[in-house]
């Protein structure tokens, strides 16, 4: 009798677990195949009307450069911002074990905040030549997100162990710091400084050029590598850091190296496109909401979700009034926040 | 900002369709009858009314490369502000003229700016000129130097207000209207403590209509502490003009300087012997 029960549980169970695979194997292939579209139907849409006939007769010359040095560097970019920020978001989020972590928390959107301020305040009276202007304010925010970032790892390292309560919080004493900065320098900042500044902050694709998101793709995609790397470690410290431990996983090390993958796949993007809200928070929730909490499922399923929405909201924002363009973070919310609410209302009442 | 782009007025090539950006810029077209020219005006074109009429490319200092393609435009003539340059960077890569024009916060600066444009476009402008700037460029330098305590205020933030330093274009009118700037030795628009505005004591405020409006209108601004301390709140002594007209820097803030050194040359012997 037992032993039969215990077989159909056993069944039940492993019939549960294939079902759940299966979905989620479901799941990562449409969003896939939901970023390939966003990428298509970005690529061939904005401002600018291109034809296909056009392009391939080679008649379409202003269709051609609006392609190739307009469109596809700015969409390449937003893909990647958005997976380099929501796997960030994910991975820092599991190991934190801390649903309202994100890449700010370890001090990258300050810390480039501060690099980018200070470069736009201070950059004036640097002699530079023109070919390499454009690498100096994401060079700045990228050293400005790598300061504060290492602050924060030497002193959570230094006292407590690098526990995660002591993560969090040197990371928000480090992030006030880096406020601190960042609010002097828009003080002593000019009008049109500031107003350079206020831009920056919002977040845009629009200034993507290739010679910047070359290399900042390039580091984004090392980052999702480095962080894709570490799901079995991910879903052991779930049980509990010291438990993680006795199964074998160096948790010490896990940290380090995920906080410093984390910080080069968002920083890279926050680099060269600004503050890009919403995308490390939220999408890593909506994720797990569709298809449960295993990383093996919530690390490339983020990482995906991420780069659809980046594209799909940069698309609209410079679609919906052209010739001009709206934020991108205000349409990444825009799109996001009904989108979370409806799946969480519906979560709740299944 | 980083990134540099030379500043220039040489005639372009092809000046038919024109996307602006800029309000002074679009006024001073307007100014020189080349508005048939304009393709697009930015955010802060609002005068004269007829270029609210034209598409709108946002903000001058947030420009959308494919945005402003979209237009065709032959030349994108733009504010010494305009940006951000990673955005002037493509569109000169597409082979798009793009100018910038040089702003001095002077009354010959303005004259300049207008000459500059015509130059960009082709046109003379001498007759222009003289009939309608060069009457106004005499009568301000013909202006003595005001002995009123003038300050001029862009709005509130948080109740304190935002005060127009040396180095901007606040400092620039009133200089021009020979106005010496209360709070000249700040740098930049800064905000100002009640008891320091209280302790400058103006005989007058300047401020845009924008600033007012955002103060909760006239009669709320009254009560303000930074207001309501000062000669220039006791006597209601306040000037209000439309924004782009004072700072915009185009044939306007002449006209405003104009205003304003007749106002205080008014006050010089009753108002601002207090």
């Amino acid at each position: 009798m037992n032993a039969i029960a215990e077989q159909l549980g056993l069944r039940r169970r492993r019939a549960f677990r294939t079902s759940l695979q299966g979905r989620r194997a479901v799941i990562v292939g449409c969003l896939a195949l939901a970023l390939a579209a966003a990428l298509l139907l970005a690529l061939g849409n904005g401002a600018v009307p291109i034809s296909l006939a056009g392009l391939f007769g080679g008649e379409d010359d202003l269709g051609r450069t609006v392609l190739t040095e307009l469109r596809s560097p700015r969409v390449l970019l937003a893909a990647f911002v958005g997976m380099g920020l929501a796997l960030s978001g994910a991975v820092l989020q599991g190991l934190f074990r801390n649903p309202l972590t994100d890449p700010g928390l370890i001090g990258v959107s300050s810390g480039a905040a501060l690099g980018a301020v200070a470069m736009i305040v201070l950059g004036s009276a640097l002699a530079v030549p023109n070919a390499l202007a454009q690498y100096l304010l994401p060079l700045a925010a990228i050293a400005g997100a790598a300061l504060v970032t290492t602050c924060l790892f030497l002193f959570a390292r230094r006292y407590g162990r690098f526990n995660i309560v002591t993560v969090l919080l040197v990371g928000i004493a480090v992030n006030a710091f880096a406020g601190v900065g960042i609010g002097a320098f828009q003080f002593l900042s000019d009008d049109a400084q500031l107003r350079t500044l206020t831009f920056w902050m919002m977040g845009s694709f629009g200034r993507a050029s290739w010679p910047t998101v070359l290399p900042a793709t390039a580091l984004i995609g090392l980052g999702v590598l480095l962080l894709i790397r570490d799901v079995r470690g991910l879903d052991l410290v779930q049980l509990g850091e010291s438990e993680a431990r006795y199964l074998g996983v160096e948790v010490a090390a896990l940290k380090r190296r995920l906080i410093l993958a984390s910080a080069v796949a968002s920083g890279a993007g926050v680099a060269v496109a600004g503050m890009i809200g919403f995308v490390g928070l939220v999408v890593p929730h909506l994720v797990r909401l569709m298809g449960g909490a295993s990383h093996r499922f919530v690390l490339p399923a983020s990482a995906l979700l991420g780069g659809v929405l980046t594209v799909s909201a940069d698309l609209l924002a410079r679609t919906v009034i052209v010739p001009a363009e709206i934020p991108v973070s205000l349409v990444t919310s825009a799109i996001g926040a009904p989108f979370f609410l409806w799946l969480i209302t519906r979560v709740r009442t299944q | 900002m980083v990134g540099g782009h030379a500043l220039a007025c040489d005639t372009v090539a092809d000046s038919s369709r024109i996307a602006v950006a800029g309000g002074s810029l679009t006024e001073i077209l307007y100014f020189l009858g080349a508005e048939d020219r304009i393709e697009a005006v930015d955010a802060t074109s609002n005068y004269p009314d007829a270029a609210a009429g034209f598409p709108s490319v946002g903000y001058v200092r947030n420009l959308s490369a494919e945005g402003l393609l979209s237009l065709n435009p032959s030349l994108v003539l733009g504010e010494n502000d305009m940006g951000p340059p990673e955005v002037l960077a493509q569109l000169r890569q597409t082979g798009v003229d793009v100018v910038r024009v040089p702003e001095e916060h002077t009354a010959a600066g303005i004259a300049d700016k207008i000459r500059c444009v015509a130059r960009v476009l082709g046109i003379d402008a001498t007759q222009r000129i003289e009939q309608s700037i060069a009457p106004m460029l005499r009568s301000l330098a013909a202006t003595p130097p005001s002995s009123c305590r003038v300050a001029l205020l862009l709005g509130f933030r948080d109740g304190a207000p935002l005060a127009a330093g040396g180095d901007t274009s606040g400092d620039g009118l009133l200089r021009m209207a020979g106005a010496k700037n209360l709070f000249g030795d700040l740098e930049g628009w800064k905000p100002v403590s009640l008891e320091a505005m209280a302790y400058a004591n103006p005989h007058y405020i300047v401020m845009p209509e924008r600033g007012t409006a955002g103060a909760g209108g006239m009669d709320d601004m009254r009560g303000y502490g930074a207001i309501r301390l000062t000669q220039a709140g006791k006597r209601d002594n306040i000037v209000v003009m439309d924004g782009m007209a004072m700072l915009g820097f185009g044939p306007r803030t002449l006209r405003s300087a104009v205003r304003l050194a007749d106002i205080l040359a008014a006050g010089e012997t009753t108002t601002c012997v207090l």
